[in-house]
């Protein structure tokens, strides 16, 4: 069940690019993180939370890699060790695993940290791939395989073009991925042209994070339907995701 | 001695803090015990299901919050027969449904199909949603057709009947007149107020509808004004919201004539806002040694 606690900042580590990984510790929210769910995280602002996937889970330690992106956002990469933090969580959905598939994890820029943390947790019987992408060299963390726009960090090109070039050489049953809209949309159109199994981390504005508000709705099926990000979501089967809507 | 109990209409609440419909859900009750609550308002049904607006449907601006939710519910079918008996079940505290119809018969329909069921206490009349178009606001604006409602509304129920009135009016004192010349035993303001965002840098609106529901700090000026106007013009007591967070700004609600104050935005950016609330207003009515009765509509100049 979701709990709201006020908790200390453990640890604080900046990264480049405006990135930074905070650790909070709550061994009862530690022990109910999956893959791909998220918190709400705020600072001590008057403004609303932020929902933040979960980066990785160690005993009751839960970390959570962050972009600078906005008033919300500056404000945690402000906090020092010991700063009190708002949280609510966890929330949403998880990534579904399965035993002996060969699995391909896909993210963009931010879209890395529920990811990553899927990586850890996945079974030993799936062969696993982790191709990450970014516009630059600061958007690049540890992956198998690293993308970028710009070509100031591994391969000069879209995370995409790896996912097409990984099916020229191999079978691929289940992709898993969280990033930009733009890359989310042309990796469905991949998947769906190959047959694999497609589950997609969504981002969205939220205003509640426990499905009060129908805020973070996204488009689904043909009849003009809404589901929220925050409960039926963020990790959708993306064959029920409206993509020309989205 | 309970200094915080109140009154509004027909009904006695042993806390003066409810919440705004559509920002609330018992999923709150997750946080705290529901009876810091006085009453439950349960999110705005229509008569058929409405599936929302496009999204983006929120964005967050300087100072509060604008939403374009456009009603997403169920229906009052599905509601009656799949949300309200949880609900009811749920609840210990008194359950205020806010419904919405695009006709004075919907309304009416609405009201003979809710009045069946044991376990409501009261309504509120939603003449005043902003995101859609054929209901709600187009009511709400116009004083002969407040009437009317409510009126017809007033005939079908001995429960208490709030009406919900926009903030984007002219002259809201008509409209609240209208209300009670109607019958309605008291009112509920403000609405959202008509808000706007665009991004600066490509021009492209932060909302998908362009115009949505402005609500949260920025409003609460606005709201305020509107609470003791609507005070000053009618007899029948005001449940006041607009930006309503801290147990000071309740009280200046309090000042101004309200009877009962609904947290809405404030759920948002504090879970346990309506906690909050309660015990800084209940700390402060004992320093003073006051009741809050002593505080509403007392405002001096």
């Amino acid at each position: 069940m979701k709990t709201y606690n006020i908790l200390p900042l453990l640890r604080m580590e900046h990264l480049k690019g405006g990135y930074f990984v905070l650790w909070i510790e709550d061994a009862d929210m530690a022990s109910q993180c999956r893959p791909g769910m998220f918190f709400e995280l705020k600072a001590n602002l008057p403004g609303l939370f932020k929902p933040i996937s979960v980066y990785s889970v160690s005993d009751s330690r839960i970390a959570f890699m962050i972009k600078n992106v906005g008033s919300g956002t500056n404000a945690l990469s402000e906090l020092r060790e010991g700063d009190l933090l708002q949280v609510i969580g966890p929330l949403g959905t998880s990534f579904p695993i399965f035993e002996h598939q060969s699995t391909v994890l896909v993210s963009g820029g931010v879209g890395y940290p529920p990811l990553a943390f899927l990586k850890t947790r996945l079974p030993h019987s799936c062969q696993v791939s982790f191709l990450h992408g970014g516009a630059c060299a600061d958007d690049v963390f540890p992956a198998d395989e690293c993308y970028t726009v710009d070509g100031s960090a591994g391969i000069k090109a879209f995370v995409t073009e790896g996912v097409l070039s990984l099916i020229t050489r191999q079978r691929i049953d289940i992709v898993y991925s969280c990033g930009p809209l733009a890359m989310l949309q042309a990796l469905n159109r991949i998947c769906k042209d190959n047959c694999i199994k497609h589950f997609a981390s969504l981002e969205a504005y939220m205003a509640c994070g426990v499905g009060v508000c129908h805020g973070c709705a996204v488009p689904v099926g043909k009849h003009g339907q809404y589901q929220r990000v925050c409960v039926e979501g963020p990790v959708f089967d993306a064959d029920i995701l409206n993509w020309e809507l989205m | 001695m309970n200094r915080l109990s109140t009154t509004l209409g027909r009904l006695s609440f042993e806390s003066p803090i409810t919440v705004a419909s559509g920002t609330f859900g018992t999923e709150y009750f997750d946080f705290y015990d529901q009876s810091v609550l006085g009453a439950y308002v349960s999110k705005t049904i229509t008569f058929e299901a409405k599936a929302g607006n496009p999204p983006p449907r929120l964005y967050e601006t300087e100072a509060g919050l604008i939403n374009s939710i456009g009603l997403q519910n169920p229906g009052i079918e599905v509601f009656v027969r799949e949300h309200l008996p949880a609900l009811i079940d749920k609840l210990s505290i008194p359950l205020i449904v806010s419904f919405s119809g695009s006709s004075v018969t919907e309304f009416v329909r609405m009201l003979e199909m809710l009045e069946s069921w044991d376990g409501i206490a009261g309504y509120e009349v939603n003449v005043s949603c902003p995101n859609v178009e054929k209901e709600g606001i187009a009511f709400g604006t116009d004083p002969d057709m407040v009437f009317d409602l409510t009126s017809k509304l007033n005939a079908v129920t001995k429960r208490e009947l709030i009406i919900k009135l926009s903030p984007n009016v002219s002259d809201i004192a008509t409209i609240a007149q209208a209300a009670e010349a109607g019958g309605a035993s008291s009112l509920a303001l403000i609405n959202t107020l008509f808000g706007m965002a665009i991004d600066w840098q490509t021009g492209k609106a932060r909302i998908k509808r362009g115009i949505g529901g402005y609500s949260g700090t920025g409003i609460k000026p606005v709201a305020l004004a509107l609470t003791y106007k609507a005070a000053q013009a009618v007899k029948i007591p005001i449940l006041a919201m607009g930006g309503i967070y801290t147990w000071q700004d309740a009280l200046e609600f309090f000042y101004a004539g309200a009877s009962m104050i609904a947290l809405g935005t404030a759920n948002f950016v504090n879970p346990l806002a309506p906690v909050d609330v309660l015990n800084g207003l209940g700390y402060y009515l004992e320093q003073k040694d006051m009741r809050l009765s002593d505080i509403i509509g007392s405002v001096s100049f």
